[in-house]
């Protein structure tokens, strides 16, 4: 190229056009630029919608959420009552924080102006400092983009028409594989472990399952419940209805990971093996316990590892109480009890069989011969049905089936069984009969949505064919001539709402009498405590108040020597309180004996 | 992509194989190809692959600190610009007084990685020359990528924390007072950090 | 006759001359550099020791700030590296978006080189320009991914969100607009006698060693050796694009230009390309729970073409949650420290930072 490259030098000068043009990136007069949909400002969160878990202050690579109490929030069941707080100084608003919220409350505004002369103030609560940011949201998480695992790992079970041939368990549990994977959904927030009535210690086991530490999580399970399996088959799951992950998707499978966890100890000296607890020497103090269901078992349990000698009292031939004899075998099984008993016989809990208190031996020979007695009988007497005709042969109560089927005998239903009653003792009584070879109808006073069963139970009803009568009011049980139930006269109910806002009560149709045939009519309706073991003089002195035993918060009577837990107690009557109630009594009879 | 077409890689690991001893390799996928070899060995190794096996573009030079097991692992990443394949040089270098030879000789770059190698590491390259300080000023603690430099710990000593953030409260500690729930020593390890 | 002393000159860390912060000293002899010693550690943030504390999904997150002009490399190499250590798929889709990604970027990295390179010589107007329509390219960004610099939007496993509606239609719209702003460019820049005569002879490199003294990208290229990244070791979807890979052959800061003018014009072409043929599917192959997430034992060194070169990543984990090494290798760790201190050797002194300049120096990835 030549040096004088007219051409070359003159072009440039072109660039001298652009000298009257208006710039182009920001307009005048000043306009603001809108912000993209996506764009990643500063933080809101929805106090309401906020359960104040913490994982967004987990996640964040820079530490720069902590989780503080806001006045005017207070925490309850399902709710740590904290909620979060961004330093602004550390945020680099990568937007983790948003991916991972489980419920999304947590979000990111299109503001992104922040300023203000005071150097300190440099802590943002979202929600609190920007109210108005609701209506400013860009940057958000919903069900699919987010990162937390929403959807639960699915649990074979046993096909509906196939399993009602026999008393096989009907869930099949996880295998080691599915497990690892379920238990890594867990935000170890800790959530659950405040509602679960006995506290368990819950995010530590499922980590512990996770990490391929099942022998740890087994120990974790055992420092306060004995009857880890147990639970893992038929708790009720509350726990489950606060998880963080049921917001907006299912619940981690906190059951479920409990029975595999105490299932990979196959038989009761594996259990000894894995927990092997630190027993301590006899300290000369005895304790009987009548009643060997979930109660009187886990204040053996507790009470034998601090050196107590306790003895059990049994009226039954096995140990278990309404575990045993209430649920059926195909919820579940004799061995997985009896595993977890014998491992508790081993350690030194003596349990006297078919010894009932009261007519083998009397309260106040227990009460003369032990330091202290807790007292563990339950509800096993049924709440008679409340109808005429209610005397007649084939019309029992649920309890009463259930007890002779789990005791090994056959009872003949017939083929047609109706079942009067909502709750888990009804459906157990409707799909035992259905094993015993019978077409079964449930009828419930209320609609099925209002039925107190498990929804699970229910469901396994529907799978094995069992007929449910919402709205339908039983009357009258019509017999034959040899007193032998022949049918069942009943009425129809419509829902009424109540003036006061309470649930909508049933009210009987006039004239909707139906007669329906039937073999057997099971009631199922409640049941109440047994108290005739105890003599005269302890039940004046002990406060029984609507058929429950009153006791103060160290689980004591009226009478500081007797102790009480278990369904005779407490109001939610399911094994996770009965356990629960065992081992607050420990501590207190441990108190009350060796101070 | 086809996977089974690894011919020249294999060759190349047959190779060197079959040139030096106590030197193990295998082909990791197309276009890769690593050997490990002893840390005496590295400068005839890598003037071999330069002159005789194409690989003159020296792409990296990193270390990996195996506190654990007691050594430093020195990997030389190099690229052959006419086979286009990727060779991963290893090589395994005691943690109690490290010392390599110094190969910027070969390849004038490398005097830059072993630079900030010797400033983070503390891995002496005898013979080597060039200021010594790289990246950090006046350091005197150890060298800093060592895994036993814990960097909370040095933040705690030498910043101070701005205050305002101390009400910061821990969500499960709070459930857990709440309950009454006592949870066992040996399983807080489990519980979220 | 006496001898000349040298005098020692500092130039930086803060200089408008230097593209960052680092420090040259210089040994000058009246107009004549006599020796250059490059000192970084101005931008020290210890990355990778960072690194080593947060598990695998919070360390993305730090990555991009690892190189200021061009930060979505570095979060495509940590995502692949991370593949490949596990063995994870990546949907089709998300590999479309993400060599869309990697264009766009290298678009805006060169229109921040245009004016830098202007800027060291004088040239004030080209970085008016440059900066402004860098900012359209800014725009798409922010409303793909929420962010304007540090987009965080790679991510292990695909990407994080889908293209809004519209946003095609605004990519193509930018890239009409830059192809007649680049006619422009050439009549201030390229046509023009003057810095033509600036650039041309200065700071040359010898080609036959070229590749032995480490160097990778543009200059590599303005050397007449033809080597690129995304041929010679594809990745993404490049296989499946057409494009050219320019060569020169003056090998000084004249050659790299146009090398870079040529890509510039070759990354337009494949935006287009890009939006015509992206296929449609998911984006995103989940992890799991990201607090529990282990990555298998392995390493794996992965590298890209970035605008000023070949970018590596080397990655290691230990079965772990957390990476036990990453190790990061930017274009300029070479060309920044022993190669600039190789050609500054008989530079005049006003054409050092033109030559940094054009080597494509960007200190905070020497550094980290």
């Amino acid at each position: 190229m030549a040096f004088f490259d007219i051409k070359g030098l003159v072009t440039p000068f072109t660039a001298l056009k652009q000298f009257g043009k208006a710039p182009h990136t920001v307009t005048y007069p000043y306009n603001k630029k809108e912000t993209a949909e996506r764009y990643r400002g500063l933080h809101f969160n929805d106090l309401e919608q906020c359960i104040g878990c913490g994982n967004c202050s987990t996640i964040c690579m820079n530490e720069a959420i902590d989780m503080i109490n806001i006045d005017g929030i207070n925490g309850d069941k399902g709710d740590s009552g904290l909620r979060p707080r961004v330093d602004n100084g550390r945020c680099c608003w990568c937007a983790l924080c948003v991916e991972v919220c489980p419920t999304g409350s947590l979000n990111l505004t299109k503001d992104y102006i922040y300023v203000t002369p005071d150097a300190d103030s440099f802590l943002w609560t979202p929600g609190v400092s920007n109210p108005e940011g609701k209506d400013n949201i860009s940057f958000y998480s919903d069900v699919d983009t987010s990162l937390s695992m929403f959807n639960r790992v699915p649990m074979p079970e046993l096909d509906g028409k196939e399993r009602i041939k026999s008393f096989a368990e009907t869930m099949l549990y996880y295998t080691e594989e599915a497990a690892r994977e379920e238990a890594n959904r867990c935000i170890s927030c800790g959530l659950c472990t405040e509602v679960c009535p006995d506290h368990m210690h819950i995010p530590e086991y499922i980590n512990a399952i996770a990490n391929a530490e099942d022998e740890d999580a087994i120990r974790i399970i055992y420092d306060n419940n004995p009857l880890g399996e147990l639970c893992g088959k038929v708790c009720t799951r509350r726990c489950e209805d606060v998880c963080a992950m049921q917001v907006r998707g299912d619940a981690v499978a906190i059951r479920w990971l409990k029975e595999y966890a105490v299932g990979r100890a196959e038989t009761a000296d594996m259990l000894r093996e894995i927990v092997n607890p630190d027993i301590q020497e006899p300290n000369g103090k005895k304790v009987g316990i009548i009643g060997a269901g979930p109660s009187g078992l886990t204040a053996a349990y507790y009470l034998a590892l601090k050196g107590f000698d306790v003895t059990i009292y049994e009226s039954n031939s096995y140990a278990g109480g309404m575990t045993m004899y209430g649920i059926p075998k195909y919820r579940l099984p004799m061995d997985s009890l009896n595993k977890q008993i014998d491992y508790m016989k081993s350690i030194g809990v003596k349990i006297e069989f078919n010894t009932h208190v009261g007519k083998d031996i009397s309260f106040d020979d227990i009460y003369n011969q032990y330091d202290a007695v807790f007292v563990g009988i339950g509800f096993q007497k049924p709440y008679n049905m409340g109808i005429e005709g209610e005397d007649a042969i084939g019309a029992i109560p649920a309890v009463g089936l259930l007890f002779d089927v789990n005791n090994g005998k056959t009872p003949d239903v017939g083929n047609k069984v109706i079942v009067i009653g909502g709750g888990n003792v009804a459906i157990d009584g409707a799909r035992v009969s259905r094993r015993l070879g019978a077409e079964v109808t449930i009828m419930y006073r209320r609609r099925v949505k209002d039925m107190p069963a498990d929804w699970e139970e229910i469901e396994g009803a529907e799978h094995e064919g069992v007929e449910i009568m919402p709205q339908t009011i039983p009357v009258e049980i019509i017999k034959d001539e040899n007193n032998k139930v022949k049918a069942i006269k009943y009425l129809r109910a419509e829902m009424v709402a109540d003036d006061k806002g309470g649930r909508p009560r049933p009210v009987p149709i006039e004239g909707s009498e139906t007669i329906m045939e039937c073999t057997t009519v099971i009631g199922a309706i409640g049941q109440e405590a047994d108290y005739s073991f105890l003599p005269e003089e302890y039940r004046n002195k002990i406060e029984i108040n609507r058929g429950r035993m009153v006791v103060n918060d160290d689980m004591q009577t009226a009478d500081s020597k007797i102790f009480a837990g278990g369904d005779a107690v407490n109001r939610t009557a399911d094994a996770i309180s009965a356990i629960a109630d065992g081992f607050k009594a420990v501590k207190s009879i441990e108190k009350f004996l060796l101070k | 992509m086809t996977d089974n077409n690894l011919h020249k890689e294999q060759q190349i690991v047959d190779h060197l194989i079959g040139t030096f001893q106590n030197l193990s390799g295998k082909v990791k996928r197309e276009k890769r190809v690593e050997v490990s070899i002893e840390k005496k060995q590295i400068s005839s190794v890598l003037n071999y692959v330069k002159d005789h096996l194409g690989f003159v573009h020296f792409s990296h030079m990193s270390c990996v600190d195996w506190i654990e097991d007691g050594y430093f692992e020195l990997v030389y990443i190099l690229w052959s610009p006419k086979q286009k394949v990727q060779l991963l040089v290893k090589a395994l270098v005691d943690r109690e007084n490290p010392s390599v030879e110094n190969v910027d000789m070969i390849w004038r770059q490398v005097n830059t990685y072993q630079r900030e190698i010797r400033e983070m590491y503390g891995i002496d390259f005898s013979g080597m020359k060039g200021a010594q300080d790289f990246i950090l000023e006046d350091w005197d603690e150890i060298p800093p990528m060592r895994r036993d430099f814990i960097t909370d710990e040095y933040v705690k000593e030498v910043y101070f924390e701005r205050p305002g953030r101390e009400d910061a409260k821990d969500v499960r500690e709070t459930l857990v007072k709440r309950s009454g729930e006592e949870i066992p020593d040996f399983a807080k390890k489990y519980s979220r950090d | 006759m006496m001898r000349e002393k040298a005098t020692t000159l500092y130039l930086g860390p803060q200089h408008p001359g230097i593209t960052g912060n680092m420090m040259i000293k210089l040994k000058v002899e009246g107009d004549t550099v006599v020796k250059a010693e490059t000192h970084v550690g101005y931008l020290h943030r210890g990355f990778e020791k960072l690194m080593e504390r947060r598990n695998w999904l919070q360390s993305f997150t730090i990555v991009c700030r690892i190189c200021v002009p061009e930060p979505d490399p570095n979060e495509l190499n940590y995502s692949r590296a991370v593949e490949e250590i596990e063995g994870r798929e990546v949907p089709e889709r998300a590999q479309w978006i993400r060599t869309l990604m990697m264009e766009l970027s290298r678009l805006a990295s060169y229109l921040l080189w245009f004016g830098g390179q202007n800027g060291s010589a004088g040239l004030y107007t080209m970085p008016q320009w440059t900066v402004g329509d860098r900012d359209y390219i800014l725009d798409l960004f922010e409303e793909l991914t929420g962010g304007r610099v540090y987009h965080m939007y790679i991510w292990p496993g695909g990407v994080r969100r889908d293209l809004p509606e519209g946003f095609a239609s605004r990519v193509l719209q930018t890239m009409d607009y830059l192809e007649k702003r680049l006619l422009q460019y050439d009549q201030l820049m390229f046509d023009n006698t003057v810095f033509q005569k600036r650039a041309q002879g200065i700071g040359w490199i010898d080609p036959a060693k070229a590749i032995e003294w480490g160097v990778v990208g543009p200059p590599l290229r303005g050397a007449g050796i033809k080597s690129d990244v995304r041929i010679d070791d594809p990745y993404l979807v490049y296989d499946k694009l057409d494009f050219e890979v320019p060569t020169q052959s003056g090998s000084d800061v004249w050659s790299r230009s146009l090398v870079r003018r040529a890509e510039f014009q070759q990354s337009i072409n494949m935006v287009r390309q890009i939006i015509d043929k992206m296929p449609e599917g998911p984006v995103y192959n989940k992890i799991p729970n990201p607090m529990k997430w282990n990555i298998p034992a392995g390493d794996a060194y992965v590298k890209s073409e970035s605008a000023r070169g070949e970018f590596g990543y080397y990655v290691v984990s230990d079965g772990g949650n957390k990476p036990r090494r990453v190790h990061v290798k930017g274009p300029a760790y070479v060309h920044g420290v022993t190669l600039l201190e190789n050609i500054l050797q008989g530079a005049n002194i006003s054409d050092v930072s033109f030559i940094m300049n054009s080597l494509g120096t960007c200190p905070p990835e020497i550094e980290r």
